[in-house]
């Protein structure tokens, strides 16, 4: 039986202008031109002030791992040849934490504080996805 | 405005058998845990004219049906959806809705197979996880991260990370509500757990085990909330419901973690619980060192540990420690979850435990009895508390 297809990220009016960053290689975040904050997951107004005066602007791709986890259970038949994978949270350098993965590491020696950056990892013509690798 | 402290009271209870793949729908289950609880308190069908359905669609039963097929007539309702959370705010709104006079009497209602509806707590099954917003315990299903135990386990990496803490320290929580539940016949897990068994048990998703994790079972209860002045001409000795305080939310909080862990967008920081985190005791109009027993909503073994934290039984990062060496066992100085809890004894939305806590304080809880028991506090990872006191305090 088919393991079938692993599930998209989904786009909404709030976050698109993120997933389009991400098919042009860039880490866009939305920031808030009244109070000067970026803020995850996109959202319609700053959280921090209230303000819909955001502009979506280009962040270094550099932050470190805030936490991870190894997944052994297979919930997902498209991830079962994965297992044991990991996920990742990196608190990226301008604040926000984002959710990934990381590619090209060991899983024991994945730990908190870790330095990475981003990767892009075009997973078809309409979707890049951002996953982080090691830094330094 | 005047408290809402002791104006109403638990006057009955009721449950099913609690197991997994049992042969009966979840309305059947209902319907047992319900006449079980009319039988208990001495109520009669027509006095209920309310209900709190707590694990509604879409995995367990909604309001309409429970009260078409037990024929019942009701004024008020409310009703959450599938997740554990809301237990705590079911029991406030029949509370609230009886102070207030919507309600004389109301059912507080949970029936539900988690065996046979599994597919939706994790995986492709999962429709909260992929909606616009996503998911409700920090999901990431184009990552693989999916279910509550996605969250805990995020949760509980950090907490290691940060403070130091170790999963065979971690391990004393499941032992804990394992040698409770040994004590229940009720319970599902009939054998002991020993660290041995914790410890080699098979990884779930890192660093949470599969003893760290709770059983799926399939069980109802029913709880009846009614007038401090109606309690009295029942046949149970009244459980007062003594303090509140609601469900917290916001940047700074995450479901499954305690304020300033820094998961998802919450800050990092060591807090300390502030008067507003403490406010249901400041209700009932006692200390926090007046609970003579604790009640979690124990989904996975760090969410006790953020739960008494949260509280301020202990400072952040220091729960691991302070559940060491029989603590939070029967006999130690704060007794958790004493029939087993959602761990070891049955996952019924935690109102077992709410359960537990009413025969603890009518001083029927037999061979689990916690002397003296006067005042119980149910308080959760996310910050919400009731506190029952018992007829005698």
């Amino acid at each position: 039986m088919s393991a079938g297809a692993k599930p998209l990220p989904r786009v909404t009016p709030d976050n698109r202008p993120f997933w389009d960053a991400c098919r042009a290689h860039r880490l866009d975040l939305p920031w808030c031109r009244d109070c000067g904050r970026p803020h995850l997951p996109p959202g319609p107004v700053c959280p921090f002030c209230l303000s819909e005066r955001l502009e979506w602007r280009t962040a270094s791709g550099r932050g470190r791992i805030s936490s991870w986890v190894v997944v052994h259970k297979d919930w997902f038949p498209a991830f079962r040849a994965d297992i044991p994978y990991n996920v990742v949270q990196v608190e990226l350098a301008e604040g926000p934490r984002l959710t990934a993965n990381l590619v090209d590491m060991r899983n024991q020696d994945l730990a908190v504080g870790l330095p990475v950056e981003i990767v892009f990892d075009d997973i078809s013509v309409e979707m890049t996805m951002p996953r982080f690798r090691v830094r330094g | 405005m005047g408290s809402i402290r002791d104006q109403t009271a638990i006057v009955g209870i009721g449950h099913s058998a609690f197991g997994r793949f049992l042969p009966d729908s979840q309305l059947k289950l209902a319907a047992t845990a319900f006449k079980a609880a009319l039988e208990d308190s001495g109520l009669r069908r027509e006095d209920v004219d309310g209900i709190a359905i707590h694990l509604g669609w879409p995995l367990g039963v909604d309001y309409d049906r429970v009260a078409e097929s037990l024929g019942l007539e009701l004024r008020y309702v409310t009703q959450t959806w599938t997740h554990g959370r809301f237990v705590t705010h079911c029991l406030q709104h029949a509370a609230l809705a009886v102070a207030a006079g919507l309600a004389d009497v109301v059912a507080c209602v949970t029936a539900i197979s988690f065996t046979r509806e599994r597919e939706m707590l994790g995986g492709p099954g999962d429709a909260e996880g992929t909606r616009e917003d996503g998911g409700t315990h920090g999901e990431a299903p184009p990552y693989g991260l999916t279910a509550p135990a996605g969250g805990a386990a995020l949760a509980m990496q950090r907490y290691m990370a940060l403070y130091g803490a170790t999963s065979a320290e971690l391990a004393a929580v499941p032992m804990a509500l394992r040698k409770h539940a040994l004590m229940n016949p009720l319970a599902v897990m009939k054998k002991p757990l020993g660290l041995d068994d914790h410890q080699t048990s098979r990884m779930v998703i890192d660093p949470l085990r599969l003893f760290d994790c709770c059983l799926i079972t399939d069980g109802a209860a029913v709880v009846f909330v009614t007038s401090a002045e109606r309690a009295r001409d029942l046949r149970q000795k009244p459980v007062y419901i003594s303090g509140m305080q609601g469900m917290r939310t916001g940047r700074d909080e995450f479901i499954f973690a305690p304020p300033g862990l820094g998961i998802n967008q919450q800050p990092t920081a060591r807090m300390t619980p502030r008067e507003i985190d403490l406010e249901c005791y400041r209700m009932a109009g006692i200390e926090r060192a007046d609970i003579d027993g604790f009640y979690t909503y124990d989904a996975f073994s760090p969410l006790v540990l953020f739960a008494l934290e949260r509280f301020g039984f202990c400072g952040a990062g220091e729960a691991a420690a302070w559940v060491q060496g029989g603590r939070i066992e029967l006999g130690g100085e704060l007794p958790v979850n004493t029939s087993g809890g959602l761990l070891s004894e049955a996952h019924v939305g935690g109102w077992n435990s709410i359960c537990e806590m009413v025969r603890q304080l009518r001083r029927d809880a037999g061979p689990r009895q916690i002397a003296d028991a006067r005042f119980l506090q149910w308080g959760t990872a996310w910050g919400d508390a009731v506190i029952l006191r018992g007829a005698q305090a």
